[in-house]
């Protein structure tokens, strides 16, 4: 393996030696690395360790590169690859380690499990990071662990990692990293400052099945360090506003993730819990990962039980919906409707909910309004908006500028006419819309695309996904 | 009523310089409206009757004028849109991007791409949108290699000529790097050297058999390959949404596909 390559400064090889690096022209760093060999071994360890972990997301925050060191940000994030479940690869996401104290049910790292560990140095870490990220493999690294001797341990040497990342490699691009729960309040402090985005797991939607599937975890010890890194945010922009050189803290936002489907709650419980943490702790995002079964457990869903994908999907959407719609929960879900629509999403769902608010007319309608109507998204909803400024639209406009005309149709008015002569009724209108097949990224039943081609010929699934 | 098609390189030069000779064919024959005037950036494969067809020669100079002209009325985002709009691959691009800013520069709007109403802007947008989600997904699947003097390699085969708006994306990001992108579509050679600017280079050839390898490149490559393996999860294998967040076109030139 080869240590960095930065600069002027030359590659150092050392196979299972010890090799110096100068990655800055004063500083002097003796690396110790191991072989490429077994390298192999432990990202193959801790890669498959890390997967179900969902956020890989590099976006949140434009940060130009400085001239000098590698590395920068772009708002939007960058997907550099898909793997064969079809989700993007944008972060080198590992285990810092695999070794953990806990013995989380749902985990594949819980304590109780036999399976293979290993642990990364940090020049290991970093090592991987910069070359990869120098090839245009990854946007930078996600950085999680399993717990080590206790969290503040762990957490130290995630800290160590990064901050040798940042200030000896010189790493200028994006960083995401776990909050460990029930660190030191002066750790996390610390990691803020020298990652992008950071991230405490809430693991599952409510107390009670925390306190049943995570006996070492508790939902205080979670919530503490996502207050703090809130705190740390709205205190890090203030310093920033009164001084531009102030170090940033966690400038890419803070996220969370929760497993759906291992635990009763229902989606209203679900969604409710992602608003809060959108209103209360400002989170930038919240992730929902369809529990896969990897462990035999009484207190789990048995390991057969197949992925709740069509549940995740509508969730996404809703959340989507409450991001970027103007969207609340209660419009979308009530006491008395616990769960989404499985045939429609949430959106159209919602729709055909309230059919006297439509139809909408294109040239007057508020930018809200224009966002509810299906087959309007935000894009098509800002072009709408700028581009009636200089002239009445129709329907051949829209459907220019992006508007799905197949399913907006129902809701809409140009000029004060429909596009066709429709009913406004509701079964009338969903029959319709069910009749143009929503394309879900598989298939209805929330079978994947592999367990169908099993029994199959093409022509059934060129039957089923219209492919 | 007479028709005029002027015949440009496919450059954004060619295209510029066809506007402004646009312009002055308008002025010096007395032609009523710029309706009548066309651009193309290739001989038409069938001529039209009552249409004169002129051929453009390509003016650095008289590409400048326009473009300045165009930052300093239109403003720097319209400027980037068309600019996007000319780097695509579509036959009609020229022209749209004529008539785009005929229309801004007469009613003085620096948001005319907005108007989406407008014929011309929507071929426009068109053009730009195909534009800009190539250079999307070049930012995203492009890769590099490590040749044996540590210069980074990669290849890209970019339907719209994206390479310009590649290479400053790369070179924010990659500073110390010496680094080149060929286009092979294109054949367009993008060279970065390091802390110096970009420049693009057209007329050589690369013979890819010649390049040497750095030691660690076979190494790095098959630990990414390992990664992109281990980070799926099994029971939500799904070819159909790989297909379609990474279309296959793109992946002869990446390394976790090879």
């Amino acid at each position: 393996m080869s240590l960095m390559n930065l600069n002027d400064q030359k590659s150092i090889h050392s196979n299972d030696e010890r090799g110096v690096a100068t990655a800055n022209a004063d500083v002097h760093i003796a690396l110790h690395t191991t072989s490429a060999q077994t390298i192999m071994g432990k990202l193959a360890v801790l890669t498959d360790a890390a997967k179900y972990d969902v956020a890989c997301t590099s976006s949140g925050i434009d940060r130009k590169g400085n001239g000098r060191d590698m590395g920068n940000c772009v708002a939007a994030g960058i997907c550099h690859s898909f793997s064969a479940d079809g989700r993007c690869i944008s972060l080198l996401k590992i285990l810092m380690s695999n070794e953990c104290i806990y013995d989380c049910k749902y985990c594949i790292n819980r304590r109780s499990n036999d399976v293979p560990r290993a642990t990364f140095t940090p020049d290991e870490i970093c090592e991987l990071t910069m070359n990869f990220y120098r090839r245009n493999y990854i946007e930078g690294l996600f950085l999680s662990s399993g717990i080590i001797n206790n969290p503040s341990y762990t957490m130290e040497l995630i800290y160590q990692t990064l901050y040798k990342l940042r200030t000896v490699y010189r790493f200028h691009g994006y960083v995401h990293v776990k909050g460990i729960p029930g660190t030191d309040p002066v750790l996390i402090q610390q990691v803020g400052y020298l990652a992008d985005r950071m991230s405490v797991n809430l693991e599952l939607p409510t107390a009670e099945s925390l306190e049943k599937l995570a006996p070492n975890k508790h939902r205080k010890t979670i919530l503490t360090p996502m207050r703090q890194i809130q705190n740390g945010i709205a205190q890090g922009k203030q310093e920033l506003a009164l001084y531009r050189n102030a170090p940033s803290f966690v400038p890419a936002g803070q996220s969370t993730q929760m497993i759906i489907g291992a635990t009763p709650e229902s989606d209203y419980q679900i969604m409710s819990v992602a608003e809060g943490l959108y209103d209360k702790f400002g989170m930038k995002r919240v992730f929902y990962s369809a529990y896969v079964g990897v462990n035999e457990d009484k207190a789990l869903p048995s390991v057969q039980t197949a992925s709740p994908l069509l549940r995740e999907h509508r969730l996404y959407q809703a959340d989507w919906l409450l991001r970027f719609y103007h969207f609340r929960v209660e419009e979308l879900l009530n006491e008395k409707h616990q769960n989404f629509n499985v045939l429609l999403d949430p959106k159209c769902d919602w729709a055909l909910q309230h059919l006297e608010q439509f139809p909408v007319e294109i040239n007057r309608a508020e930018y809200q309004m224009l966002l509810r109507v299906p087959g309007i998204g935000v894009k098509s909803a800002q072009r709408i908006c700028k581009a009636r400024k200089s002239g009445a639209l129709n329907f051949d406009h829209l459907r220019k500028i992006g508007v799905v005309l197949k399913r907006a149709l129902y809701f809409i008015t140009c000029n004060g006419k429909m596009m066709y002569p429709t009913k406004l009724e509701e079964n009338y209108i969903t029959r319709n819309l069910l009749a143009e097949h929503e394309k879900l990224p598989f298939d209805k039943d929330g079978m994947t695309y592999r367990q169908l081609s099993l029994f199959d010929d093409a022509q059934e699934n060129a039957a089923l996904f219209g492919a | 009523m007479e028709e005029y098609v002027l015949v440009c390189e496919d450059s954004m030069e060619g295209i510029l310089t066809g506007i402004y000779d646009a312009y002055q064919l308008k002025k010096e024959r007395g032609i009523e409206s710029h309706d009548s005037i066309h651009l193309a950036v290739k001989e038409p494969d069938t001529q039209r009757l009552f249409t004169q067809y002129e051929h453009i020669q390509t003016s650095s100079e008289k590409a400048g004028k326009v473009t300045d002209t165009m930052i300093r009325q239109l403003g720097n985002e319209t400027w980037y849109r068309i600019s996007m709009a000319m780097a695509s691959c579509f036959e009609d691009k020229a022209d749209a991007v004529y008539h785009t800013i005929v229309l801004g520069l007469r009613v003085q709007d620096r948001q005319i791409t907005d108007r989406l109403q407008e014929a011309c802007v929507q071929r426009t947008f068109k053009c730009a949108r195909a534009s800009e989600n190539e250079l999307c997904h070049m930012k995203q699947f492009l890769r590099f290699s490590e040749l044996q003097n540590g210069m980074l390699y990669a290849k890209i085969d970019a339907k719209h000529h994206v390479l310009p708006f590649l290479m400053p994306h790369f070179a924010d990001r990659l500073p110390a790097d010496n680094f080149v992108i060929y286009d092979e579509n294109t054949q367009t050679f993008g060279l970065h050297a390091s802390y110096k600017n970009w420049y693009l280079m057209q007329g050589a050839a690369l013979d890819e058999g010649s390049l040497v390898y750095s030691e660690d490149e076979a190494v790095y490559q098959e630990l990414f390959k390992r990664f992109c393996d281990s980070i799926a999860i099994e029971s939500r294998i799904n070819p159909k949404l790989q297909m379609n967040m990474l279309p296959l076109r793109f992946r002869a030139n990446m390394t976790e596909f090879q």
